[in-house]
């Protein structure tokens, strides 16, 4: 029955629900039109090692920013995830360096990541801090943590099993960027086909209808910073591999970037509705931002102004969104569409 | 409107004995008893502070009264909380009526109780085609087709809405519906809707008790009419033996003729 394609063919994007399919195809375009002007600017953007290298460096963006989407769905945020990928990647990396297996290594980042994650979502489920405040909080603690284990050391030399995890290839792809496609398919699923990211969805909605529906609402709320966490770790890990170092500094000013790949890819931030495939095209459209504006020359301080101008934009588009939205479908709905979408099952 | 077809000898299904509620020093329901048989619909009245709210959410499990008691086929039930009267089979509608507006319809229908399939046996996974299929099911019991369930529900009409909300409750198999104030936002046309859909609980057998301050709402949709002023029951009477006038002078004056 056409409607079932339909609806497993939508899922595949994001929430079955036209609106998402034509704000998908929007910000498909959009990457593409992009994509043609920076060529046009700079040939040299398009070539293969430039647009692998975009992919590569977008990969970490989107797994972070793939938990961001459970965050900011829920209604919340979270500020703190470049302290903590700081945090977790100085210490991981300085124990297998000491001499820890690496994979008791990388165990040991993601328990942190998971940990932390849940300790900040408790404060904001139990002790009902607001997210904001809880991961500004959060922000200063785990830079600050950081900065005293390893102040202004260097960490480098990983063991090639790990740098694998970054510089490695994978039936010639980059293996970051299978990691981050594994894991954008995983979120999808979870986001639309699984009962956590129903309740996410929920709470972010209407907290107190999801309440009296038999939502856990508080428990759910930490298990979303408990994931924010967990990816952060691995976002932190494919990072490290890639460079082969870190520094207490690492990951300053990420919150920005992996919010607005959030926003930009269209996931309300007045929660309940989020899309992961929005995300993971949020995530490339920076990175590709970024990199023309390296190759352009621009310095990291500049690059971090048009970040910034980047974010406001898309809080101001998606403060406008719904209303376009709207319009949009109801000047494409078709007269016998409710009948076909309506038959199927 | 035609007749309910109950005959009115018949076993109440839901029995209210001296219930009782103080705020502070103001009784808010003053030892009510209240009879309401099966399948009818019975409409609350009377004046802002009478009592209604108050009543109603001992019933719904949101406010336990201070004395008195329910009982349900002359059983007694404890109602402390919201899931002691859903067990009880009294599903409450509240104003909100209490849907995730970025949920789509099925998602609300189910939120809470959503039915899982095993994807190899193993990984647990929402049953999107039954939640949509028993959806579709229980909107057909009313008649109703909404175009498209996949929808976010805050694209939904008003009367789209309270649909939704009727069929959650409907899928924990309610006997007493209880409606607060159901066309207090609602336009004409969607205002018939929910006459309609009232009127379709009642045939499948669901008590509906609705709450309201429209008179004219009132008389086409109930069987009978509680008054209710300063806490207490004024008096019960059948919609067809009554006048306007009669309830209003019940309501202002708390007189029974």
């Amino acid at each position: 029955m056409p409607s079932s394609q339909a609806i497993v063919a939508s899922s595949a994007i994001g929430h079955a629900d036209r609106r998402w399919i034509f704000e998908g195809l929007g910000l498909t375009l959009v990457v593409i039109a992009l994509a043609l002007i920076f060529t046009w600017i700079n040939p040299r953007f398009a070539t293969a090692t430039n647009l692998i290298n975009i992919l590569t460096q977008a990969s970490y963006y989107i797994v972070i920013a793939i938990g961001m989407t459970f965050v900011i769905t829920s209604a919340g945020i979270d500020l703190s995830v470049g302290s903590l990928l700081a945090l977790i990647t100085v210490v991981g990396f300085e124990l297998i360096k000491e001499g820890l297996h690496p994979a008791l290594g990388v165990a040991l980042m993601f328990a942190m990541g998971g940990l932390i994650g849940a300790f900040t979502g408790s404060l904001i489920a139990f002790v009902k801090i607001p997210p904001f405040i809880a991961t500004l909080g959060m922000m200063a603690v785990l830079r600050g943590l950081a900065l005293v284990h390893s102040a202004g050391n260097m960490h480098y030399g990983l063991p090639p099993s790990l740098t694998w995890i970054g510089q490695g290839s994978l039936a010639g792809a980059p293996v970051p960027v299978v990691i981050a496609l594994l894991f954008a398919l995983f979120g999808a699923w979870l986001f639309n086909h699984t009962r956590f990211g129903l309740h996410v969805r929920a709470i972010g909605g209407n907290r107190e209808a999801a309440r009296l529906a038999g939502v856990r609402v508080n428990l759910v709320e930490v298990l979303v910073y408990t994931m924010m966490g967990l990816t952060t770790a691995l976002g932190g890990l494919i990072m490290i591999a890639r460079i082969d170092s870190t520094q207490a500094t690492i990951g300053t000013a990420m919150e920005i970037h992996v919010i607005s790949a959030v926003i930009i890819g269209g996931t309300s931030l007045f929660g309940g509705r989020g899309t992961i495939y929005g995300t993971v095209l949020g995530a490339i459209l920076l990175s590709m931002m970024t990199n023309a504006l390296v190759i352009a020359g621009v310095d990291f301080f500049w690059q971090l102004v048009v970040m910034g101008v980047i974010v406001l934009l898309a809080v101001a588009i998606s403060n406008l969104r719904e209303r376009r939205i709207s319009v949009l479908a109801f000047l494409l709905r078709r007269p016998g569409g409710a009948a076909a979408s309506q038959g199927g099952v | 409107m035609e007749a309910s077809g109950v005959p009115p000898d018949a076993p109440p299904l839901l029995s209210i004995v001296g219930l009782s509620k103080s705020y502070g020093g103001l009784r808010a329901v003053d030892n009510v008893t209240l009879e309401i048989r099966r399948a009818e619909v019975l409409a609350v009245v009377g004046d802002n502070g009478a009592g209604k709210s108050t009543l109603v959410k001992a019933l719904a499990g949101a406010q336990p009264p201070d004395e008195g008691e329910v009982r349900i086929d002359g059983k007694v039930v404890e109602l402390r909380t919201p899931r002691d009267a859903e067990a009880a089979g009294i599903g409450c509608l509240h104003q909100g009526l209490g849907l995730v507006d970025a949920l789509d319809v099925p998602e609300n229908v189910f939120l809470g109780r959503e039915p899982q399939i095993r994807v190899l046996g193993l990984i647990p996974q929402l049953d999107h085609r039954t939640m949509r299929e028993r959806t579709i099911e229980l909107l057909d019991r009313f008649g109703i087709h909404l175009p498209r369930l996949n929808d976010p529900v805050s694209r939904l009409s008003g009367g789209q809405r309270q649909t939704v909300a009727i069929s959650r409750l409907l899928l924990q198999d309610v006997r007493v519906v209880i409606m607060d104030e159901p066309m207090a936002a609602l336009g004409v046309a969607e205002g018939h809707r929910v006459l309609d859909l009232v009127r379709s609980m009642r045939q499948q057998g669901i008590t509906v008790l609705v709450i309201s301050h429209n008179l004219e709402h009132v008389f086409q949709l109930a069987d009978r009419i509680a008054v209710m002023k300063n806490g207490r029951l004024i008096g019960v009477v059948a919609t067809a033996e009554t006048t306007r006038e009669a309830i209003v002078r019940m309501i202002t004056f708390g007189q029974t003729h």
